[in-house]
């Protein structure tokens, strides 16, 4: 008999919610703050903290949910999480100078301590491990 | 900002932190000495917010004042919501819950001190 899915947001889960949320305020309210104060120095950086803070209130917001349709926002906003700490990541080494200013995603979120390298892949493994089977 | 009570907030937040994972790892969900600490950090917060803002407001011209009073509303806010978080559902993940919170929280405070020194 299969087993349904289990909560996202029940026992350890909510440890997981707890970082996401506070690196969905902490990202969110400085990419506010860099594009009303000095959004000319480096537009894209800036949108790019942006999209990493509106990333990180849906994977919140996906996993503090119940149901299939929080679990399918979960899965996408974490999964283009990971693409973009990738990526960026990869970028920023590779060539610095086209990002000027930080993001929570350059050099792999080494200004976050590599949090948000590491926390895309646990909470990738927390959907699968909470899924139906 | 004030030196000591600086330090205060930082050793009052790190032993709430550890003090929350010590609860997960006894496996007990948030009691009442926890609402009690996570209480009395809380006060210190709110005590150097607002000495912060008086003194922001009464001229103390910093650098980035917009970041620097963003950072303090973050500084006294995280740790009331984080609680009611972990104890909306008592497990023993509440402490660890509540331990985020407070090391988030210190971090605010961490670069409240920048930001504040910038301005010195």
């Amino acid at each position: 008999m299969p087993e349904p899915a289990r909560a996202t947001s029940s026992g350890p889960g909510r440890v997981l919610i707890a970082v996401y949320g506070v690196f969905a305020l902490s990202a969110t309210a400085r990419a506010l703050v860099q594009i009303a104060t000095k959004f000319h120095e480096a537009p894209l950086a800036f949108l790019l903290s942006l999209v990493a803070g509106i990333v990180y209130i849906l994977a919140t917001i996906g996993l503090n949910g119940r149901g299939p349709g929080a679990r399918r926002l979960a899965w996408a906003a974490v999964g283009f999480e990971l693409a973009g700490v990738l990526i960026v990541g990869t970028l920023t080494v590779l060539d610095a100078a086209d990002f000027p200013d930080d993001t929570v995603w350059s050099v792999y979120g080494r200004g976050y301590g590599f949090v948000p390298l590491v926390l895309p892949f646990i909470g990738l493994w927390w959907l699968r491990h909470t899924r139906a089977r | 900002m004030i030196d000591a009570l600086e330090i205060l907030v930082l050793v009052a937040t790190g032993a709430l932190a550890v003090f929350g994972v010590v609860l997960t790892i006894l496996n007990r969900p948030p009691d009442r000495t926890m609402r009690l600490a996570v209480g009395a950090v809380e006060v210190l917060l709110v005590v150097q917010a607002a000495i912060a803002a008086v003194r922001v407001f009464s001229g103390t011209a910093l650098p980035e004042t917009q970041t620097f009073l963003i950072y303090l509303v973050v500084s006294v806010c995280v740790l009331p919501i984080a609680t009611q978080f972990a104890t909306a559902e008592p497990t023993r993940w509440g402490g660890t819950v509540i331990a985020v919170g407070a090391i988030a929280t210190a971090v605010a405070v961490w670069r409240l001190q920048g930001l504040w020194l910038a301005g010195a």
